[in-house]
């Protein structure tokens, strides 16, 4: 994978690709996409507990479009602050603040207008006050610093253009013994040019 | 991406899961060509 995107390439047409791409997925997740979306795809592919997703609001569910499963790593503490960057349409949201219960508080960053409507509307259908949802770039983040006991993420990571810039900023915002816990792409063989600037390839 | 979060300044960053995100999807082919998995990362600051 690119740690930063090729010289010349524009990124903030690369960040409005992301935004329409996702926006799409939010309006119709069950629409033709290059990836998979929904809760069937997240329980059968990515280890997810479906009766858990089952009694998830289906608005957070259907337009799931994580690549893996942040949750079969290491128990989220109870009372713990967890921020989900790049949190969609709030599934991973939903099940860390069950976790970290009404002591602790979720935040998810998304950059997609439809997105956050979706996911704060899930939150609300849910009852969980220990969640919200915030407009932000990853790469800006609306906390102080050493704030944050836990990151979480699923396939957003790779969709920044500089991922240098990323990791520094959640290194900023996470307390001392805090940690990132989150899933992502990886790309074992070497990327050609051409694929490096192809566009459709960075937004899915 | 380990090299990149560690010089960032986490701590021991590792994968440890990885996942068949793309199969089954129009880009599965693509996937399995360039080695395109879906993985965790975990790392200590």
């Amino acid at each position: 994978m690119a740690a930063v995107c090729p010289v010349g390439f524009d990124r903030n047409r690369l960040k409005a690709e992301v935004r329409a791409t996702y926006a799409r997925v939010a309006q119709d997740p069950h629409g033709d996409f290059h990836f998979h979306r929904g809760p069937e795809y997240a329980a059968r592919l990515l280890g997810y507990d479906f009766s858990e997703l089952r009694s998830l609001p289906a608005a957070a569910t259907a337009p799931f479009a994580g690549v893996g499963n942040p949750f079969k790593m290491d128990p989220l503490p109870a009372g713990a602050t967890v921020i989900d960057i790049g949190s969609g349409a709030g599934m991973d949201c939903l099940l860390a603040a069950r976790r970290v219960g009404r002591r602790g508080q979720v935040t998810g960053i998304d950059m997609t207008d439809a997105m956050l409507e979706r996911a704060r509307g899930a939150a609300r259908e849910d009852g969980l006050d220990q969640v919200r949802f915030e407009k932000a770039d990853m790469t800006k983040l609306p906390f102080e610093a050493q704030s944050v006991d836990l990151v979480i993420s699923n396939g957003v990571v790779n969709l920044a253009p500089d991922k240098p810039e990323v990791f520094r900023e959640l290194y900023r915002v996470v307390k001392p013994g805090g940690r990132l816990q989150f899933s992502d792409i990886v790309i074992e063989s070497g990327l050609s040019e051409d694929v490096r600037n192809n566009i459709d390839l960075w937004t899915g | 991406m380990l090299q990149v979060i560690e010089k960032a300044g986490f701590r021991n960053p590792a994968v440890r899961d990885f996942f068949d995100s793309f199969s089954g999807t129009s880009k599965e082919n693509v996937a399995r060509k360039f080695g395109v998995k879906g993985a965790n990362f975990i790392a200590y600051k």
